[in-house]
């Protein structure tokens, strides 16, 4: 038995995209403990809501991450939607949550750019990054934005997609998916990502329960939840929907995850752009939200489940706006997995829970 | 396929331990904890989930100096909402599991979310004078129809004055919500342009006489 020491990790580390702080410790070389800390780069967008009226603030509610921005003026307008009693038309709902899938792509294949790079394979992380430009070039065309994309409003969306755009989408979908098997294949079955992989920083289903964990963290570990299961707007169209999960509960169960969804987000836009049905894509919202009117609302985000909550008070600044992200639900997730494991394996832990620290900070 | 439904029910800061104890023992997850701001303390939103039924739980009017009972014991992972509302809100939570100590952000102003902006006080305002004026409106309305036909016209015509009166006074209420909101140097030009403009009625009136 050695002497335990406290090794801090990040926030500034070669691995970590984003600031979280880890105070590590650890006795010979096993993690024993682990604190996680966060709050280097919180930025107070909720206090915003009172100087930016309701519609004003969807744009401050996208810039809150960029990976998720769509996610997220997605849930903020949902929640003031059910906050005024608004309905969204169906042609808006289909939209919506074409772009939301999009971005769900563009968010997996950037994380799994970024794995492959901490894995050692730098050649991997060019190939996941050139096919999630293909995806940003989608946005571009039909958006004008590429990280940006200020398309959703309260009461539906901005921008139409034309039934040619729609027929290019599937046919760019078409030529990412031969790509993206190719590259998911050779990731899936390489002996140096198992030995890095399997069987580390494992979650029993118990303790993913137990730790209501939430997104592709939680679904590694056979934990069958997934926000669009529910079965709203669009999703409720989709002929057959079923989480994707793993019983492992180790890296490899969350890279295969992750990889999946890739492949299931690409066939829900392939259906929903074949099932679109014509009409207006947008409802004039007036009024204001009534005093003491609170709402709430859940959306799965490319990390996990996200809780948006509203109450009104009156006019049209809202009383008060809270994001709850899926990241600071799985923190202590994360400090459950990371315990009993080596030092040299805490990075790849952390990466393959995917912390998305500007979204939790907001 | 379960169905997503949410519903908002009371809760007292004394029950809260115990709800979610209940909560857990029902097999339900946590979503979230939350806080309001309001003019009679903060307003605690607890969340739980099971089978797609989300249950918010709000703790109304919880005082600035109450103790709140930490439920990280049952759910480890409220321990970044804890850490953060005692920070940002100033509500003391006993026994989270995790304790920062009040260094769980590293903020510049202390407890920023309970300062009242003049954005936030003059919405406030704003929706206290509407209020008022819609009400005094409406128990004229009600005055008046109590009366019956038989009403004078004398009083009729007081009851519109009052009724412009109370209207002028939701416009003015409005107007300085508006002005409020701006920068001051815009404000005060704008005001400066109203008085010029009331000075210039009240001559017109005066030559007119």
């Amino acid at each position: 038995m050695g002497k335990s020491t406290i090794i801090p990790f990040g926030p500034q580390h070669p691995v970590l995209p984003e600031p979280l702080h880890l105070d590590l410790v650890v006795e010979d070389e096993t993690v024993i403990d682990c604190i996680p800390q966060i709050g280097f780069v919180h930025r107070g967008l909720e206090k915003l809501v009172e100087t930016r009226d309701y519609n004003q603030f969807i744009y401050v509610a996208e810039r809150i991450c960029g990976i998720c921005a769509m996610g997220h003026s997605l849930g903020y307008a949902e929640t003031v939607e059910a906050l005024m009693g608004v309905e969204v038309p169906r042609r808006a709902e289909y939209l919506r949550v074409i772009w939301h899938e999009l971005s769900r792509i563009h968010s997996h294949l950037l994380w799994l750019g970024l794995a492959a790079d901490a894995f050692g394979f730098e050649s991997m992380f060019m190939h996941c990054w050139r096919l999630r430009e293909r995806v940003l070039d989608i946005f571009e065309k039909t958006t004008g934005g590429r990280v940006i994309l200020s398309v959703v409003r309260v009461g539906g969306v901005n921008r139409d997609i034309d039934d040619a755009m729609l027929r290019e989408i599937v046919s760019v979908l078409d030529g990412i998916k031969g790509d993206y098997a190719k590259i998911m294949n050779t990731l899936l079955t390489d002996t140096s990502v198992k030995n890095r992989t399997v069987g580390v920083g494992v979650i029993s289903k118990e303790a993913a329960l137990d730790l209501s964990m939430v997104g592709p963290f939680s679904r590694a570990s056979d934990v069958p939840y997934d926000v669009r299961s529910f079965g709203r707007g669009a999703y409720g169209d989709l002929s057959d929907f079923q989480p994707v999960t793993d019983a492992q509960g180790d890296c490899f169960a969350r890279v295969k995850v992750r990889c999946l969804e890739v492949l299931q987000s690409i066939e829900i836009i392939k259906e929903l752009a074949a099932k679109i049905p014509a009409g207006d894509i947008s409802v004039a919202v007036k009024g204001a939200p009534a005093e003491g009117a609170q709402a709430s609302n859940v959306l799965e985000q490319p990390r996990g489940e996200c809780y948006y909550y509203a109450r009104g008070n009156g006019t049209k600044y809202l009383e008060r706006m809270r994001m709850r992200t899926p990241t600071s639900q799985n923190l202590a997730g994360m400090a459950t997995a990371l315990k009993g494991c080596d030092l040299a394996d805490v990075n790849m832990i952390v990466l393959t829970i995917d912390p998305c620290i500007s979204c939790t900070e907001r | 396929m379960p169905q997503f439904k949410q519903d908002f029910s009371p809760l007292s800061i004394e029950a809260i331990h115990d709800t979610a104890a209940a909560r857990k023992a029902e097999g339900f997850r946590y979503v979230q904890t939350l806080a309001v701001n309001t003019e009679d303390g903060v307003d605690l939103v607890y969340s739980f989930m099971k089978d797609g039924a989300l249950d918010n739980e709000v703790a109304s009017g919880v005082p600035r100096d109450a103790v709140i009972p930490s439920i990280t014991d049952l759910y480890l992972e409220a321990f970044v909402f804890e850490n953060e509302i005692h920070d940002l809100f100033g509500v003391h939570f006993e026994g989270i599991a995790i304790d920062f100590g009040g260094n769980f952000y590293h903020l510049a102003v202390k407890e920023p979310m309970t300062i009242i902006s003049p954005e936030q006080k003059a919405a406030r305002d704003k929706a206290r004078k509407i209020a008022a004026a819609k009400a005094a409106k409406e128990a004229k309305a009600k005055k008046a129809a109590e009366q019956g036909g038989a009403e004078a016209p004398a009083k009729a015509a007081a009851a519109e004055k009052a009724e412009a009166a109370a209207d002028a006074a939701a416009k003015e209420a409005e107007l300085e919500a508006k002005l409020a909101v701006m920068d001051p140097e815009k404000a005060a030009k704008v005001r400066a342009a109203m008085e010029a403009k009331a000075k210039k009625a009240a001559a017109a009136e005066r030559k007119g006489e």
